[in-house]
């Protein structure tokens, strides 16, 4: 367990070596070793995380390092190496005035979920890049990206310290930037990756003050110590709320919460496999990860936690109705996991911990599946408006079957991942939100459902194509993959029961004070089989037998319908806001600079200075005898004054 | 006797005529000469002044002689440089007139 630190340093270790050799090989060698290297730093980080998961599994609180987390009251295992120290070292006190940096890792049942979903995807996703990426001039500085990518990512689920989440949490956001921005000789993809690293920015400048603030506070950037700190109350609630919600915000940026969710859907301009690999293992997972890994500090506020829950249905509410119009097969997708990651910050919210990664995880599994099925379909169609799709399954019936396997789960049809965790998430909200929020969560899983069921039947059921004849099905290597992830997205649910032998079941694995065994509370669990059910039934009808006429219901909705058409018109708020309050403050600001700062501060001691100069220069007048006749009279005057003076 | 009074006047007009030269003279020749003249004049008060220091013309304090030997020496030195520089500035300028020497002025 104590190696769980291999796992990153594998894949950041095969980032400079992939680098040089791209500068040394040529053509398909270097491609070939690029993948090669990439994708053997992350199965050597795979294989070591069973090590580590099986470790963990072995281990009690006797174990070296490991002690009850606090908080969480689960196992946590801690190993730490001293970074630096600063200051003087005082043998007397030996704490005064020093300034003591550590970097470690932090093993706990938070830590191995990540790092499993993150490792197992990342390693799928970037076997089935070898088929979808093939040929691409610049494939070694895309698997370059990708190994730095799922380093940095494992590196902040490992982190037992604010400052290397950080640093890790800045790494993501900028592998996230290259790798949206990756076709950057097209203006869009260019504009998406600016555009998601400014927004992340904004966020991540809350997270920075939220980090600093608890540190002026607890005087450490260890989780553990900070953690101890806040349960033994040593901070007042004002300042736990605030640091709280400044840490959010760090999350609501990455994660995609509103009203910072308008850099996801642009990113789709990345290549599909990078959308996989953001959406489900890496990038968005990030917020849901720090709110979950700081939740001793979310939990001992009430303030937070409420905003919490309420911008996650927000989120989820109104990215699940954008979800149900959008047009572009990837966007729909997009939505989709701004959705659910609404989801996940509701259940945060609700004191659902266990539910929250459970669906962080299964939702990984399934949207990292549709997402490499969404990416099948493009690589062979070159198309991802839906309108202009239909029966695909004649063609690609492999990617069919596995985007469908991934649609239904993560709608929440029973006994697939989904379902259980959706299951989860409700129990949550039910037992601590009020009315309106389980209403409304039961809502966004309808519409989860539906919009699910409208990708699935409108792209690949009902009348086919023709257009698109000559389209193939997935090759193996990216056809594998999506195997791989459709059996995880079908069993992983499963977990959910109380299994025998030491993992027991995710309630009592991952979980907050007490682990519990499986909940369930029949009327929620009916109430949700039936919406889902019934969403992909109405949409069977409605997309692929076209047995029920949606024009009527479209005519008579075209308000609401354009309105969420529009994206709920965030993004031209966003233009306006830019375009008039940004940047009239920054021409303001421009001017201050010219005529304060430069014609007067900078310019104006010169002009003095030359004017001075101008009028001093007449003095030098060039006959000797003026210099002779001021030598004589300073002299005269030298000695006036010494007389002066000395009487 | 010839008391010390008499010695610091004659010291302060040969100072004053050469302060006088200094700044009247136009050729710089003169100018020279004008300086050496107050160095001289510097020269007698300082002896002068060392001759009486106690009060009977004995040789008594050898202060003012040394240093009027040092301004001897320096003086012979600043002279050679003086003609020198003025010897250029005529092979250049073909005078030795200080008004026409105006290359550094504003």
């Amino acid at each position: 367990m104590e190696w769980a630190w291999l796992i990153p340093v594998l894949s950041f270790a095969a980032v400079p070596v992939i680098i040089v050799l791209g500068r040394f090989l040529t053509g398909k060698v270097s491609h070939r070793s690029a993948a090669a290297l990439a994708i053997a730093a992350i199965l050597g980080g795979f294989i070591v995380f069973w090590f580590v998961f099986a470790g963990f599994l072995a281990a009690d609180t006797d174990t070296p390092g490991c002690e009850t987390g606090v908080g969480t009251e689960a196992l946590t295992c801690n190993y730490k190496l001293t970074w630096f120290e600063a200051g003087i070292p005082d043998a007397l006190t030996d704490s005064f005035d020093r300034i003591h940096l550590e970097w470690g890792i932090l093993v706990d049942p938070l830590t191995i979920a990540m790092l499993g979903l993150a490792t197992f995807v990342a390693l799928m996703v970037q076997i089935y890049s070898l088929g979808y990426m093939h040929g691409d001039p610049r494939l070694d500085w895309y698997y370059a990206f990708h190994a730095l990518f799922i380093a940095s990512m494992l590196t902040l689920v490992l982190a037992d310290n604010f400052l290397l989440l950080y640093i890790a949490w800045e790494l993501v956001g900028l592998c996230s930037y290259l790798l949206i921005g990756f076709w950057h000789e097209r203006p869009e993809p260019r504009e998406a990756a600016k555009k998601a690293f400014i927004v992340t920015r904004i966020g991540d400048v809350g997270l920075l003050v939220g980090i600093l603030l608890l540190w002026s506070h607890v005087g450490s950037f260890s989780m553990l110590e900070t953690f101890a700190a806040i349960e033994a109350g040593e901070l007042s609630e004002g300042v736990v709320t605030i640091s709280a919600l400044l840490l959010f915000l760090g999350a609501m940026g990455k994660s995609a919460q509103f009203p910072f969710h308008v850099w996801l859907p642009d990113a789709m301009e990345g290549p599909t496999p990078v959308s996989a690999l953001i959406h489900a293992a890496t990038m968005v997972a990030a917020g849901v990860y720090l709110v979950a890994r700081a939740f001793p500090i979310f939990s001992e506020s009430q303030t937070a936690l409420y905003i919490v829950a309420s911008i996650g249905l927000i989120t989820a509410l109104g990215a699940a109705t954008i979800a149900l119009v959008a047009t572009d097969l990837k966007r729909i997708l997009a939505y989709s996991t701004i959705s659910h990651l609404g989801l996940m910050m509701l259940s945060l919210g609700a004191l659902g911990y266990t539910a929250a990664i459970f669906h962080l995880l299964a939702h990984g599994f399934a949207k990292a599946l549709l997402f490499l099925g969404a990416g099948s379909v493009m690589h062979s169609t070159e198309e991802l408006d839906v309108r202009k799709m239909g029966g695909l399954r004649k063609v690609m019936p492999i990617t069919a079957i596995l985007f469908s396997i991934g649609a239904l789960s993560l709608g929440g049809i029973p006994i697939l991942a989904g379902f259980w965790s959706k299951d989860e998430i409700l129990i949550a909200v039910n037992k601590e939100l009020p009315l309106i929020f389980i209403v409304l969560t039961l809502l966004t899983a309808l519409l989860s459902a539906l919009y699910m069921a409208r990708a699935m039947f409108v792209v690949f059921y009902g009348k086919f194509a023709e257009q698109f004849e000559h389209v193939h099905d997935a090759p193996k290597t990216m056809s594998i993959t999506m195997g791989l992830l459709a059996i995880f997205a079908i069993v992983f649910g499963l977990v959910a029961l109380d299994l025998p032998g030491p993992f027991k079941g995710i309630g009592y694995f991952i979980f907050y004070h007490e682990g519990h065994g499986l909940e369930f509370v029949i009327w929620l669990a009916a109430l949700s089989i039936v919406l889902a059910i019934a969403a992909f039934i109405y949409g069977y009808m409605a997309y692929a037998r076209k047995s029920v006429n949606l024009e009527g219901a479209r005519q008579r909705f075209a308000l609401p319908l354009k309105v969420a058409e529009g994206k709920y018109y965030i993004d031209e708020l966003y233009q306006w806001s830019i375009d008039r309050v940004v940047l009239s403050f920054s021409r303001f600001i421009a001017w201050i600079d010219r005529a304060l700062v430069n014609d007067v501060g900078i310019n104006g001691p010169a002009d003095v200075t030359r004017l001075l100069g101008h009028g001093l220069r007449r003095h030098v007048t060039g006959y000797v005898y003026s210099y002779a006749l001021a030598m004589a009279l300073g002299l005269i005057g030298l000695a006036i004054l010494w007389w002066i003076v000395s009487t | 006797m010839v008391p010390l009074e008499a010695f610091q006047v004659l010291s302060a007009v040969l100072f004053a005529i050469g302060l006088y030269g200094v700044m009247a003279r136009r050729s710089a020749v003169l100018i020279v000469m004008s300086i050496e003249l107050m160095l001289n004049a510097v020269n007698i008060n300082l002896i002068a002044a060392a001759s009486h220091l106690d009060g009977m013309g004995n040789w008594a304090n050898f202060d003012g002689q040394i240093i009027a030997i040092f301004i001897i020496t320096v003086a012979a030195a600043e002279v050679g440089l003086a003609m020198a520089i003025i010897l250029r500035m005529y092979r250049n300028r073909a005078t030795v007139n200080v008004d026409e020497i105006n290359l550094m002025k504003w």
